[in-house]
């Protein structure tokens, strides 16, 4: 009996880098998008995915404010969360939030599937 | 300038009191002066008393040895014994003479020394040369009772004259010397009280001095150590004599210009903050915008090098790569007009142009952009001519158009005109969305001004509206918007219509 697939939740307002993610990361993974911050915390308290890739800057509610909800439901061991930000200066708040890898727009895909591979391991 | 008084200045309102303390304490002494003048008078009439009074008694004394010659003469018969009568009758009229001369000052005095010297006289010559002629030739006759007895009632008669001279002289004296003494009194008193008078003058004058200059003087200090401590409104009240009220008017002159060119450099300086605030928000918002864009560029196409991709999908991708292209090229040129209208370098081509058309040409691209809202244009049948830059006016309406999409998320109808009006062509764009709160109105056509556009998670750079209000009015027109929160926006832009389009 195959394990069920993981699922990942893309957090991103701009809907070409969602298909952007999903395409580098691959199949063998279960996709949830999420447009806007209010639907991020809402899917991820639904979905309690095993990754969520977080945009800091999401309408509505910020990247923080998604990573502070979600970290009082679910802890930082059960869901890891990968965040992506085009401000280089984001790496204090991806340390003091506790998450699990940081990446800065723009991104190579390798280094977008190493952390990924690394938190989840492979599909 | 305020409207200060001029006072007397302090140096001559000190000399003047001065002057007039130096008059009071002079006329005291003056005064005490003649006070000693008065007993000095005094005692030089009671030295004159004191003559009269000798010369009195002298004169006594010759009538004394007259009468005590005669009577040893006339009991002894003896001519040896009329020696102190000769000679005491040779300085007679000498002596008289002189004792009435003594009180040539004073009247009364004068005419009881007349009298006395006539009853010394008449005693003399009446009765006591005729004893002594008498007793010369007949002794016994001489020494009877009656002549006796006559010349007895003529020397009670000069004793009491003497009694009454002698009296009124020292009457006088003792007049002469209590009015000294009142005199003396009185200008002690005098001078005691000009002195004390003079010593409160200076007293109230000190205290005057003390309280009109050393006050405003203590209260500019501590006024000018507030100032320096920072509190530039520190004012101080504008009064005090002459020269301490010019220090007080003159001090708030200074704090005012401080204040002033504080606020100026206050004023400078928050322009420089804001400005350094616009260029990281710049940098911010320049950052982020392109590295959304940029980063699917350099995913897709490292996608497209390193994996082998269907064809199809191949497809999507350049399409994504080149739609994302477009976007930075936008951005950069939005930065770069931008930029170029804050030099004042907007270069626009002028011909005659049908603002219709380039309406009716970026509705039809925009209706493609959204699903969930409808456009619609009104145009009049007829051209609506305008010179100007065919493609910096399409930018300006397509940039209308893309804000009433952007800024109506759950969708609704478009409404865009386009007429002719009073000579001016007017373009109209209505939506149905968010609307403009009032508080957030005054800022629309700030650069990067972005309203609550991040928290709706409506992208842009806060550049578009600008833009297009510089494009319209580098055209001569003029741009504006009416809107309220929740009630949709109505942007509209009026541009002269071309002359030969009549």
């Amino acid at each position: 009996v195959p394990t069920p697939a993981k699922t990942i939740l893309i957090c991103e307002d701009d809907q070409h880098l969602r298909q952007l993610i999903r395409v580098v990361i691959g199949e063998g993974f279960r996709y949830a998008e999420a447009h806007d911050g209010d639907e991020a915390v809402q899917l991820a308290l639904a979905l309690r995915p095993q990754l969520i890739i977080l945009d800091l800057m999401l309408p509505k509610r910020s990247g923080a404010e998604v990573l502070e909800a979600v970290r009082k439901e679910l802890p930082a061991e059960e869901t890891p969360v990968i965040l992506v930000s085009a401000w280089p200066d984001a790496d204090e708040a991806a340390v003091k939030g506790g998450v699990d890898g940081f990446l800065s727009k723009p991104f190579e895909p390798d280094e977008l599937t190493t952390m990924v591979h690394a938190v989840v391991g492979e599909a | 300038m305020s409207p200060t008084r001029r006072s007397a200045s302090l140096s001559a309102r000190i000399i003047v009191a001065s002057v007039f303390v130096a008059l009071l304490v002079a006329s005291a002494f003056a005064v005490m002066i003649s006070a000693l003048g008065a007993i000095d008078d005094a005692e030089q009439r009671e030295t004159r008393s004191k003559n009269v009074l000798e010369a009195t008694l002298g004169l006594e004394k010759l009538v004394g040895d007259l009468e005590t010659g005669e009577l040893a003469f006339t009991l002894t018969g003896d001519d040896r014994l009329l020696e102190p009568w000769t000679r005491a009758l040779g300085q007679l009229d000498k002596r008289l003479t002189g004792f009435v001369q003594l009180s040539a000052d004073n009247p009364g005095q004068q005419r009881r020394a007349r009298e006395l010297a006539t009853a010394i006289r008449d005693y003399v010559v009446y009765f006591l040369e005729p004893i002594v002629r008498l007793a010369r030739e007949n002794a016994a006759a001489a020494r009877t009772s009656v002549a006796r007895l006559e010349g007895k009632d003529q020397t009670d008669e000069i004793r009491r004259r003497f009694k009454e001279f002698t009296d009124a002289e020292d009457a006088l004296a003792a007049a002469s010397a209590a009015n000294a003494e009142r005199a003396a009194d009185r200008a002690l008193a005098l001078g005691i009280a000009g002195l004390v008078l003079s010593a409160l003058l200076i007293i109230l004058f000190g205290v005057y001095l003390a309280r009109s200059t050393a006050q405003p003087v203590r209260a500019a200090a501590s006024a000018a150590s507030r100032v320096a401590a920072g509190d530039l409104s520190t004012r101080v009240p504008e009064h005090g004599p002459g020269e301490v009220g010019e220090l007080t008017v003159a001090f708030n002159r200074m704090a005012d210009a401080l204040e002033r060119s504080h606020a100026e450099l206050e004023s400078q300086n928050e322009q420089l903050r804001q400005s350094e605030r616009r260029k990281s928000e710049l940098v911010r918002i320049v950052s982020h915008e392109l590295r959304t864009p940029l980063a699917s560029v350099l995913g897709f196409t490292s996608i497209l090098l390193d994996r082998d991709v269907a064809p199809e999908e191949r497809q999507r991708y350049l399409g994504i790569i080149n739609a994302q292209s477009r976007r930075l090229s936008s951005l950069l040129n939005d930065f770069l007009d931008a930029e170029r209208m804050e030099e004042g370098e907007l270069e626009l081509s002028r011909q005659l142009i049908d603002l219709g058309s380039v309406v009716a040409e970026q509705v039809q691209l925009y209706k493609g952009q959204s699903t969930k809202h409808r456009l619609d244009a009104e145009l009049p049948p007829r051209q609506l001519p305008v010179n100007g830059d065919p493609n910096r006016l399409a930018q300006v309406i397509g940039n209308l158009l893309s804000n009433a999409i952007k800024y109506s998320p759950n969708g609704g109808t478009v409404h865009v005109q386009a007429e002719q009006v009073n000579g001016v062509v007017r373009v109209s764009v209505r939506d149905e969305g968010l609307g403009i709160p009032d508080e957030l109105q005054q800022g629309v056509f700030a650069k990067f001004f972005r309203g609550d556009a991040d928290a709706s998670g409506i992208p842009g750079t806060g550049l578009g509206l600008t833009i297009a209000r510089s494009v319209v009015e580098a055209h001569g027109g003029r741009m504006n918007f009416s809107s309220a929160r929740g009630k949709g926006s109505v942007f509209w832009l009026e541009l002269p219509m071309a002359a030969n389009g009549q």
